[in-house]
């Protein structure tokens, strides 16, 4: 006969939920098409190499050339920051609790003595980890690939602060579509608008518009210079005017706790009707 | 004392009570005005499909709000206060799982969830395993499972944590005949040891086998609840169809037409569908074939709603 315990705390409840998603979301296959789509920079920065060994380096539309630590902060900026990290947010973010909803396995979990939220965050933690285990190294390597050795000791400690504005794009990201999946029907489509339409647009519009986006305070984080030379980089030269970096780090954190607690709330007292 | 199931019914705190509840899904009403209270033991749930079980099985776990009304299971509200999932177990009817998970981590996974200690959680999941006769194939993957070991290994993590009342969604639906006896073996079991049982089905044989007591619903109401007689009698005057998927349905045809009272008789590719006068007895007659296997492997055993249907259609047109 089983000793009956008593329920699990909402902090114990995220953990044992936490224990297990990680391996499903780690081996999922959409994990496996990201992780595939975050080496693509990887790919980049190698053929950047070579071609720079070659000594035909790559260059903007313009005239400057593009090499060394100067390649690296393009690629955070355009690859990482503004594609990597919100499309890791929008296909994992959206799916922390639309998945177990559409695969009809949301009611083992609703149906155990633990709190709903705690279901939301133990999987918020677990894609946190899942996607930084994932991105980070592809930073990583990308990094590796293009500063030539003799700039690593001087440009490291800017890798680790990249590596900071990754996790919090990341965490912050994930929030947002956390709640977006639990609250919109069709989340995906919803995350991929306001990412690749909303937020493009709204960065270019002169005024306090861009501060309803996630990706204004994220760029405001990104240290590297942006090459100014020529008329394309406008927009970033537009982008990079706003904001300090410790108010990005608040407004991000704020973000951040609101969408998580609105997410926590929704999925507590949301009927979940699902198709038999 | 239940004459079936050998279980005591007393007229002791009803194990779930529904108070003049309906459930609206935007302008559609699944649940209108249900007033119940369901007493210890096993009781069936019966309706065709759409009836609104289903719902009502949702709001008995807590997972739907009710629109208006309120329900109350072993005593405490059902919604809005997780530790209730201590006390009871629910087996939903939709085949769904983590399907690239083993049967055993599955269940060990989710009875982990009630605040077991690991090795106490491997425990309960062996007992619950064992109990519903899938020890051998625990280690399997659960996508490779038949439909059959799906809904065992469904009703192990409701029994896992041994909670005093199991909420059973059509629990015997796509179980071969062996299956099903060994599971409505399992859950007379389970109420003899002093457990409640609430399950749903749409085949009135199946609640029968198990328990006298039940709750008719249709159309999202109660209209009759008590005595199974009273309905058998009801359903008897009516043609009842049975399908069955057999490995070889050529022999099984032959078989049931000299042995059995066929009405009719439809192949469906690897299927036969019967009509019968004598329904009870057709099942009695399939199972002891698939133990036998005198007519290869019986697959799955069903009963299309229209039969249940025409008997409500009846009672509301009486």
């Amino acid at each position: 006969m089983i000793r009956r315990s008593r329920g699990l705390g909402f902090a114990e409840s995220t953990l044992r939920v936490f224990g297990f998603s990680v391996g499903s979301l780690l081996w999922s296959k959409r994990m496996l098409f990201l992780a595939l789509l975050s080496a693509v920079p990887v790919v980049i920065a190698l053929v950047a190499r070579v071609a720079e060994a070659r000594g035909t380096p790559l260059h903007l539309a313009g005239s400057e050339t593009l090499v060394g630590t100067g390649l690296f902060g393009t690629m955070v900026w355009a690859a990482y920051v503004r594609f990597i990290v919100p499309v890791f947010g929008v296909f994992l973010g959206t799916g922390l609790i639309a998945d177990e909803v559409e695969d009809r396995t949301i009611v083992y979990l609703f149906t155990r003595p633990i709190p709903r939220g705690s279901v939301l965050i133990g999987k918020y933690l677990a894609y946190l980890v899942c996607t930084t285990s994932v991105v980070l190294p592809s930073l990583m390597l990308t990094y590796f690939a293009i500063v030539p050795v003799s700039a690593v000791a001087a440009s490291f400690p800017q890798l680790m602060l990249d590596f900071g504005i990754v996790v919090i794009g990341l965490a912050t990201y994930g929030a947002l579509f956390g709640l977006v999946g639990v609250v919109v029907r069709r989340s995906i489509v919803a995350g991929l608008v306001f990412v690749f339409g909303w937020e493009p647009i709204v960065l270019l519009l002169p005024g306090y518009l861009k501060r309803a986006s996630v990706a204004f305070y994220v760029q405001s984080l990104v240290p590297h210079a942006v090459p100014r030379s020529d008329a394309t980089f406008l927009p970033q030269l537009v982008v990079r005017e706003i904001m300090a970096p410790a108010s990005a780090v608040l407004w991000l954190c704020v973000v951040l706790a609101v969408c998580l607690a609105l997410a926590v709330r929704t999925v507590g007292r949301r009927d979940y009707v699902l198709d038999q | 004392m239940c004459c079936r199931c050998g279980v005591v019914v007393s007229d002791a705190t009803p194990v779930i009570s529904a108070d003049h509840v309906s459930k609206w899904y935007g302008q559609v009403s699944a649940l209108n005005d249900v007033s119940a209270r369901v007493p210890p033991g096993i009781t069936g749930l019966l309706g065709p499909s759409g009836a609104g079980k289903s719902t009502f099985m949702k709001l008995m776990t807590g997972q739907l709000r009710p629109s208006t009304g309120a329900v109350r299971v072993l005593g405490e509200p059902a919604n809005d206060n997780p530790g209730i999932y201590n006390r009871i177990g629910f087996c939903p009817e939709q085949d769904a799982f983590y399907e690239t998970m083993t049967g055993f981590e599955w269940v060990s996974t989710l009875v982990g969830l009630h605040g077991l200690t690991p090795t106490a959680a491997r425990e309960a999941t062996e007992r619950a395993i064992e109990a519903v006769g899938l020890t051998d194939v625990a280690g399997r993957k659960i996508g490779a499972y038949s439909r059959g070991m799906r809904q065992r290994v469904k009703l192990a993590q409701a029994i896992a944590h041994n909670p005093e009342l199991l909420i059973l969604d059509e629990p015997l639906a796509g179980m071969d005949p062996i299956g099903r006896r060994t599971t409505m073996e399992m859950v007379r079991e389970w109420a003899r040891a002093g457990h409640s049982v609430v399950l749903s089905s749409h085949m009135l044989h199946e609640v029968e086998a198990m328990t006298g007591n039940i709750l008719l619903m249709n159309q999202g109401r109660i209209l009759a609840d008590g005595d199974v007689r009273q309905i058998r009698s009801l359903i008897d005057t009516h043609p009842h169809r049975v399908f069955i998927k057999a490995r070889d349905p050529g022999a099984l045809a032959r078989r049931l037409l000299l042995d059995r009272d066929v009405i009719s008789l439809r192949f469906d590719g690897d299927a036969v569908t019967i009509e019968t006068a004598r329904p009870d007895e057709l099942y009695d007659w399939v199972t002891e074939r698939a133990a036998e296997g005198d007519c290869g492997e019986i697959e799955e055993l069903s009963s299309p709603d229209d039969n249940l249907q025409a008997v409500f259609n009846y009672l509301v047109k009486a």
